[in-house]
């Protein structure tokens, strides 16, 4: 197990470099520059600014430049659009932000998904069963950029009971909206997963051999029959909480919170290049090592895998 | 399917519908007088949203309109832009005198000017902020806002004087450039006894002349390239100058010889290369807003950080968290405390129309930025007493990439404007004025502005038909167009709600009065501006212009230079404006400008649409704050009014 999970450290590093790489080839590729506005530069100042930020050196030096620093200080330099913010102090700012409305919403979801999904296995076909599950069908197909301006209108614009937008620390009353926006959708898919899981697992042959032993119904579906039926979410859990961590483009967009997504749009956006590459660096590693982690608990759920 | 499924489906449903009808309620409830709450904030401050997250607080280094506004919270310059005209207005100079032809200005500086560290301000910081500001490790966008002032485009692109190492005498430029204009009084020799500035009380007793004085009213140095490469080339094409060049040294411009003098403490000295009557005005830019020295070379580029900046206008720094708050409070060293009203500013980042107008309708802010009403909105809004409606210093217009065929031709491009009707267009847009010409309508007082091709269909078919592409009727009364390329021609724009909905409206009515259908093309802004610069595009390409200072030239100068986007250049178009800008008299001087302007849309690489709208919304409890045609407030005026009797109901007026 130690071996595996330090084999798997090991190759992250490569990947971190190709994904650091390819997003420097593309920025590269992109047509403008940071500091293109509707007023054309006069070809002097352009040049004054070209040469202030190295991009006047050739592409190879340029590229050399950026993974030195990377690889020897773990350094990805100074914005270029926000003149005198280091990359890393921004996500190091930012991070918090998209984790604290991220986690929360994941816990939300998990919750209540795994509430519904279970209530809907245990009594399938039934009033419950439908009802649920026509629940997370619409959250499913609500897209969050509506559900967010909808609970906005709602609460926010109509009742006047929480704030429509901005971040307000933590915690805050900021945080209730995009919370339920986010995590609508992850709730509806755990609750689906959930369900899924459940029924399988309820009719294997270990839980018939648990009911036959003469467990409770309780012990036989807390002890057994969840931690199998949950195994779908443990999988979907490890990716989801990694991009959550970093931010959501769309709920920070409507919200204008601080997080690592809006930051992730809007440095795309003017072109910010030591600012993509840190924010594509940081969301790679994090699904990496959420991904290692959804490996570790997978082997600790379920007897049969076994990593060599 | 079970009847249990089918009811959680109706309870779904109505829960659906219900939700809309709270959202239309919401929308539609226009009984309100003011869009949301109007409860005043309990402290004396007042919560803006300026844009989106300001790129710094170095005033030399952005060119935004949502940073200059913080600029104006933070730092002064020696003019400061009226609340009402944007005309200038004394800041840290007390008053100034231009000399004869406006090409030399003297400032008079206050003695109480102080930094937010309690230092006094002086005419060196004038001089040290300039140079900074101009200086190639500063890199400033807007540098070319400087370059009225001697050798300050010189010095901030590093070219080099060529010097006569016998006798030490510089090349003169005029010697190699014929179309060169005459000598300003600033350029040439000082005779005391021809009283080149009107006699002021400060100036009983002139003080002595300063060698650099002396040697800036000169005539104007011959300045090449510093690079040698480039230099190579530019001498290549000039066999004239090459020869003189020979054996001569190349020394380089230094921020020394920049064309700005501290005469004494209190008083500086700006001298131009060409008389410029409105350079006064351009003082309040951000450019020339004063920045410490001392911190600046103490921290370098991490001066601008919160935890050392030191500013000199009437707020300063308190707090700063990225992306959230950007908290200003009022200066106790400021000069003129007493006058600043305000205790705060909460600068709030948000870049979402929607999501702003939702933070301004629950009162969480007093007030937007321009251009914030979305479209959709403005049947609801603009019926409040809070929206601001007045004309902005802005126009919209399309770009024609003139080097391609068919748009190559006047004839089409004439065509394709008569096509457009503009009032029709206005009416749709319903906040924007229709306009023919390329300077706002109503923003500069007195310009006799020409006026561009009115909306003519039957004129616009026939020029096409003239220039081949004959337009013909067909029996359900549309028009169709068969000859013409429509593979030739698009119409690029960048992804914006509203400019699709724009581009949508121009090809229908190319479509109805042409019969040609434009192909419409969204890239990303970046994107946008590539093609636009280096002509990729054919056909049309969606243009905005705001003004930099309040005179025409700020327009009229978009095709001064080669980069206009649209590949129009035009010798006598540029010696026109090069005309009106050296005549003294104002009212002779506009008239220059409307016929280089009338000119200019003759040849149509525009399609001028409409002369913008501010567009914003205000709390009627802040006051002091007015919708001028560019948007800037100098803060120290805004206050918050808490009699309910004295709030604005309105736009307030901005006659004075």
């Amino acid at each position: 197990m130690v071996r595996f999970i330090i084999r798997r450290l090991l190759i992250t590093i490569p990947t971190i470099l190709v994904v650091i790489t390819i997003t420097w080839g593309l920025i590269k590729l992109a047509p403008g520059n940071f500091y293109s506005g509707e007023k054309r530069l006069p070809p002097a100042i352009e040049k004054n600014i070209r040469e202030k930020y190295g991009l006047d050196k050739p592409w190879y030096q340029q590229y050399g430049k950026t993974m030195w620093n990377i690889v020897r200080h773990l350094d990805f330099g100074t914005s270029l659009r926000y003149e005198g913010q280091s990359v890393n102090t921004i996500i190091q700012r930012s991070l918090p932000v998209s984790a604290a409305v991220g986690i929360l919403a994941y816990l939300l979801a998990l919750v209540v998904g795994i509430t519904i999904g279970s209530i809907a296995a245990l009594k399938q076909n039934s009033r419950w069963d439908y009802a649920s599950m026509a629940l997370a069908m619409l959250g499913i197909s609500i897209p969050n950029f509506v559900l967010g301006p909808i609970l906005v209108l709602v609460f926010s614009l109509t009742l006047y009971w929480l704030p429509p937008s901005r971040w307000g620390g933590f915690p805050s009353w900021n945080l209730i909206l995009p919370v339920i926006t986010l995590s609508a959708i992850y709730m509806a898919y755990i609750a689906r997963l959930t369900r899924a899981g459940m029924l399988e697992v309820l009719r294997s042959d270990y839980i018939r051999t648990a009911r036959a032993k003469g467990l409770s119904e309780k012990d036989v579906i807390i002890k057994h029959a969840l931690r199998g039926g949950l195994m779908p979410v443990v999988s979907f859990t490890g990716p989801t909480l990694a991009f959550l961590l970093t931010g959501t483009v769309v709920v920070e967009r409507i919200f204008s919170l601080p997080g690592l997504g809006n930051y992730f749009i809007q440095a795309s956006l003017n072109r910010d290049e030591p600012l993509i590459i840190g924010i594509v660096a940081f969301i790679a590693i994090a699904l990496l090592i959420m991904n290692l982690l959804v490996d570790i608990v997978y082997a600790y759920l379920d007897p049969r895998v076994r990593y060599q | 399917m079970s009847r249990v499924n089918l009811k959680q489906i109706c309870a779904l449903v109505l829960l659906a519908s219900l939700a809309c009808t709270t959202l239309s309620c919401a929308v539609a409830s226009s009984n309100e007088l003011y869009f949301g709450k109007t409860t005043p904030p309990e402290r004396n401050i007042l919560r803006y949203v300026t844009g989106d997250e300001p790129e710094t607080l170095d005033p030399a280094v952005s060119d935004g309109q949502p940073e200059a506004r913080i600029y104006m919270a933070l730092y002064e310059g020696l003019v400061e832009y009226d609340p009402k005209t944007l005309e200038p207005i004394p800041a840290l100079a007390t008053h100034w005198s231009a000399n004869n032809d406006s090409s030399e200005f003297k400032f008079y500086l206050r003695r109480n000017g102080r930094w937010s560290n309690g230092d006094p301000i002086d005419a060196n910081d004038f001089v040290y902020s300039i140079r900074r500001a101009l200086s190639k490790d500063t890199a400033s966008r807007t540098a070319g806002l400087a370059s009225y002032i001697k050798y300050a485009k010189a010095y901030n692109a590093g070219e080099v004087f060529v010097r006569d190492p016998g006798n030490g005498k510089f090349l003169l430029a005029k010697d190699f450039d014929e179309e060169m204009a005459p000598e300003p009084l600033s350029g040439s020799a000082l005779d005391p006894a021809k009283g080149e500035y009107q006699a002021t009380a400060e100036e009983s007793q002139p003080p002595a002349d300063s060698a650099f004085h002396q040697s800036l009213h000169t005539p104007l140095r011959l300045t090449l390239p510093g690079d040698e490469k480039t230099r190579t080339k530019v001498l290549n094409g000039a066999p004239k100058l090459k020869e003189a060049v020979t054996g001569k040294e190349f020394v380089p411009v230094r921020a020394e010889d920049i064309g700005v003098e501290a005469i004494d403490q209190y008083t500086v000295r700006y001298s131009l290369t060409l008389p410029a009557p409105f350079f006064v005005g351009m003082l309040a830019h951000q450019l020339f807003r004063l920045v410490p020295r001392k911190v600046i070379e103490k921290y370098g580029a991490q001066w601008a950080q919160a935890e050392h900046i030191v500013t000199c206008g009437p707020f300063k720094v308190k707090t700063w968290k990225p992306y959230d708050t950007l908290v200003v409070e009022r200066d106790p060293m400021y000069w003129d405390t007493a006058t600043v009203k305000l205790d705060e500013i909460h600068f709030y980042p948000m870049a979402d129309n929607p999501s702003i107008m939702n933070v301004y309708k629950v009162g969480e802010i007093d007030a937007v930025l321009n251009h914030t009403v979305p479209n959709a909105w403005l049947h609801v809004v603009r019926e409040k007493k809070d929206y601001m409606d007045a004309v902005e210093a802005a126009i919209d217009y399309l770009m024609i990439n003139t080097t391609k065929p068919p748009m190559s031709d006047v004839r089409v491009r004439r065509a394709f404007n008569m096509a457009i009707d503009k009032q029709a267009w206005a009416t749709w847009r319903k906040i924007v004025k229709p306009l023919t010409a390329f300077t706002p309508t109503r923003i500069f007082h007195n310009y006799p502005q020409p006026e561009g091709d009115a909306f003519n269909p039957d004129e616009a078919r026939k020029l096409l038909g003239e220039a081949g592409f004959p337009v013909t009727k067909n029996g359900d009364g549309s028009y169709s167009c068969p000859k013409f390329p429509v593979d030739q021609v698009e119409y690029i724009y960048n992804t914006q709600e509203s400019n699709k909905a724009m581009a949508e409206w121009m090809q229908a009515q190319w479509k109805q009065n042409l019969g040609i259908t434009v192909t419409l093309r969204n890239m990303d802004w970046k994107t946008f501006l590539v093609t636009k610069d280096k002509l990729e595009y054919k056909g049309f390409a969606r243009g905005a212009w705001g003004a930099d200072y309040m005179d025409p030239f700020t327009f009229l100068g978009i095709f001064y230079s080669e980069d206009s986007g649209t590949g129009w250049h035009d010798p006598k178009y540029v010696s026109l404006l090069d005309e009106a800008n050296r005549t003294l008299d104002h009212k002779k001087r506009y008239e220059l400008l409307a016929e280089a302007e009338s000119y200019m849309l003759k040849a149509q690489p525009v399609i001028p649409l409409d002369t913008a709208s501010v567009n914003w919304v205000k709390k009627p409890y802040v006051k002091g704050m007015y919708p001028n045609p560019a948007s800037l407030y100098p803060w120290k005026y805004v206050y918050i009014e808490r009699d309910q009797a004295k709030w604005d109901s309105g736009t307030p007026s901005l006659a004075e």
